[in-house]
């Protein structure tokens, strides 16, 4: 029980696999001489030659720079490489009543949000202003498919916070290389044909058809949906979330610009479908768009006429007259623990979930982060960091599930049955009603997300909840601070509309910084 | 606003350039791009720190002349106030520019000087005044071979520049630093988007680095560079006693 954990086994290698071995190798010395080769820590990732990867997950968080930082990367290598863009937030078309509404989800908080909570003093300029213009000027940068930087700003700094928009299958291609060539891990090219149990129950090996049996001792799952290893051999079951989240299919296609030059969006956009939503990302090379519906409530014909007919209006009839679209089904929901014996899950064998907040590799860099800081000293201490793993990512797996069942619980959209059935009381989780009745007369701010592990700042839930158009009353009493508040808070409207201006001003266009980053690089200072 | 023509004995042939120094002809610059085989008499006159250029994000080392933009401490009404002028405000109103050059080969260029058709500087009349370009039988005056020189200079300059950023890029030689310059009535001028060498860093590099860079004239650049920080106090003073 006291053997140390020296030799971690990844099976997979889509985005999950290769972005979790770069995450613990970068943390962990692999191989190192100066250690007996017996005591060496030892990476192993095993390939399937034959199992193409799914490539989900092309958006990010703003946390992936730190994530790439981590690991070394250069940030203009994998702007090249992987076709990557920025993001800025996502901008939600549809939602709210079906026309032409609009709201944004920037990721940059709100002005000075750690010392004040400017979503009161903003009820009153409601009708004049949207929320997000008046507390941030990203929106207006990404409305006008700007750039979050400048070309002299130096590699992963900016001006306004940003992610990214990536094409997953070279994302993994290059972090294979960095992870093979830098980091130390060892690539092995096979498929796994069966598991063999130690006594204990562990994993104590993984037979290959080509590379005999492979020992470890702490095994990742990254083998997909399927959860090799997780799900078929440990039996752990999938908890559906499809009661609460109907969304399960998805048609996806890639649509070339129709001019080179053409701008690329800085954002994600989703649009309200009658049963679900299309996403729309812009990559340097091309539009990633698809439409994410639940099978339930649409046809798969009428859910792919629906994303054409999107695909004419807003590229060309041509382009989607050329479209090949590709389907995926899933069942949203994640598995009952992720961690079990020497088996831990990372990626789409965890679980998954519409993309509709990009939460799926924020995810895999979380669950590699914890892997790699906490890596059990032995086998005896492993089953209390497995605890700890598990409570954690079901409490932000709950939170995820809440956050994008907001986006529905406030449309004002009754037209189909999906719309209906998305504000059915019995769909909504008690934590999320709760919290609806709260804010129905106080504004989320800090005291809402005070949890380290929560997923997504209060901040989110201001720019989800105004920008759908709920209204917090006003407080019944008055506050000693309040006129001092009040005029504060007119100084950062005011600020926040200057700042915008001189960005618009000063910021290039999104495909300009990226051309710029081919031509020229970031700076690393 | 720039308008280059590629220099021609036929065309130019009457042109004369006003060589004065004023703001007029646009000397009143903050600061300009200087490359390692002046930086010897830059750092006798000004401050050499590193900027980037906003186009490209690429850092070049710059002579520091004023404060704030558009201002040049070292221009006064009689002219250019110091020993040494830097060979980017010497070189106006001429530009290296490129032609291609079929005979090298498809795609290569070669250089030739072009002029700003659009400067200031340019006199077109039938006067006396300024220098001419070209002689009575159209060869180039002792003038425009001078500026010739310094056309020449830039471009090596230009290559050496890509060289030694790259060389102190490589060893985290630069960093950022700003600077706040309290005047004597008062005013605050801080100066940003500047980088300069990392002192502690330099201090820790190895004998072979150190060698390396010695050989490659590197080394002394780099203390020049360092050393030219004392020309900031003369600046401020200036700056002081301009506000009496």
């Amino acid at each position: 029980m006291n053997h140390k954990i020296n030799r971690v086994v990844i099976v997979g290698g889509g985005t999950a696999g290769w972005l979790s071995a770069g995450v613990i190798a970068a943390e962990h010395c692999i191989g190192s001489e100066n250690n007996n080769p017996g005591d060496s820590f030892q990476l192993t990732l095993v390939e399937s030659p034959d199992i193409a990867t799914i490539g989900v997950g092309e958006g990010t968080w703003p946390s992936m720079r730190s994530t790439l930082q981590k690991m070394g990367i250069s940030e203009t290598d994998f702007f090249r490489e992987c076709s990557a863009s920025f993001k800025q937030g996502t901008l939600f078309k549809g939602w709210r009543t079906g026309a032409d509404d609009i709201y944004t989800h920037p990721f940059t908080a709100p002005q000075s949000y750690t010392e004040i909570n400017l979503a009161p003093h903003w009820q009153t300029a409601r009708e004049q202003i949207n929320f997000a213009q008046a507390v941030s000027p990203q929106s207006a940068l990404f409305a006008d498919k700007l750039a979050p930087k400048q070309i002299s700003t130096p590699e992963y700094a900016f001006n306004v916070n940003y992610g990214y928009h990536l094409d997953a299958a070279k994302f993994a291609e290059f972090l294979r290389k960095h992870c093979v060539e830098k980091l130390g891990v060892t690539h092995i090219k096979a498929n796994v044909t069966a598991i063999n149990s130690a006594e204990n129950g562990d994993i104590a090996s993984i037979a290959t058809d080509s590379n005999g049996n492979i020992e470890g001792d702490l095994f990742i799952d990254c083998s997909g949906s399927r959860a090799l290893l997780l799900g078929d051999h440990f039996g752990i079951p999938l908890c559906s979330k499809s009661d609460i989240l109907f969304n399960n299919t998805a048609l996806a296609a890639q649509i070339p610009y129709t001019d080179e030059n053409d701008p690329i969006e800085s954002c994600t956009l989703s649009t309200a479908q009658s049963a679900g939503w299309i996403w729309e990302i812009g990559l340097p090379t091309r539009r990633g768009i698809g439409h994410v519906y639940s099978s339930d409530h649409n046809t798969e014909e009428r859910a792919s006429e629906e994303l054409l007919s999107y695909i004419a209006s807003t590229v060309s009839e041509q382009a989607a007259a050329a479209a090949t679209l590709r389907k995926v089904q899933f069942s949203p929901g994640h598995r009952a623990k992720f961690w079990h014996k020497n088996c831990v899950a990372i990626g789409m064998s965890a679980g998954f979930i519409e993309p509709l907040e990009a939460s799926a590799l924020v995810l895999v860099e979380l669950s590699a982060a914890m892997i790699a800081e906490q890596l059990p000293a032995n086998r005896g201490v492993m089953d209390l960091v497995a605890k700890r793993f598990n409570d954690k990512f079901l409490y932000r797996w709950d939170r995820i599930i809440e956050f994008l069942k907001l986006h529905y619980v406030l449309s004002q959209r009754r037209d189909t049955e999906y719309w209906r059935d998305n504000c059915e009381p019995s769909s909504i989780p008690e934590q999320l009603t709760d919290l609806l009745a709260l804010w129905r007369h106080q504004s989320p701010w800090h005291r809402d997300t005070n949890n380290t592990d929560d997923m997504f700042p209060s901040a989110s839930f201001q720019y989800v909840l105004y920008g759908m158009d709920f209204e917090t009353l006003a407080s019944q009493t008055q506050r000693r601070s309040e006129q001092a508040d009040q005029q504060r808070a007119g100084r950062l409207f005011q600020e926040n509309a200057a700042r915008t201006q001189q960005l618009q001003a000063s910021l290039p266009s999104n495909r300009d910084l990226i051309n710029k980053i081919h031509t020229f690089g970031f700076q690393k200072i | 606003m720039s308008n280059y023509t590629i220099l021609n004995n036929d065309v130019h042939q009457n042109l004369r350039v006003n060589t004065s120094r004023s703001a007029e002809y646009g000397d009143n610059i903050m600061y300009t791009m200087t490359f390692p085989m002046e930086f010897r008499d830059i750092q006798s006159c000004y401050p050499i720190f590193f900027c980037k250029d906003p186009e490209s994000g690429q850092l070049y080392p710059a002579a520091l002349l004023g404060f704030e933009q558009d201002q040049n401490l070292f221009l006064s009404d009689s002219g250019w106030d110091a020993t040494y002028i830097p060979l980017m405000v010497r070189r106006h109103p001429f530009l290296i520019g490129f032609q291609a050059d079929p005979d090298s080969g498809e795609g290569a260029t070669k250089p030739v000087v072009s002029i700003d058709s659009d400067s200031p500087r340019l006199i077109n009349d039938e006067g006396t005044e300024g220098e001419v370009l070209f002689n009575q039988d159209g060869t180039p005056s002792d003038f425009l071979q001078t500026s010739i020189g310094t056309l020449e200079s830039i471009h090596r300059g230009l290559e050496h520049n890509k060289g030694f950023i790259a060389a102190l890029l490589e060893h985290e030689l630069l960093e950022p630093f700003s600077l706040e310059i309290t005047l004597n009535d008062g005013s605050n001028n801080q100066l940003m988007g500047f980088y300069t060498i990392a002192e502690e860093k330099l201090q820790s590099l190895d004998g072979e680095t150190l060698a390396k860079f010695n050989a490659q004239g590197y080394l002394q650049s780099i203390y020049m560079a360092i050393a030219s920080f004392a020309r900031l106090r003369p600046m401020i003073d200036k700056k002081n006693a301009q506000l009496g």
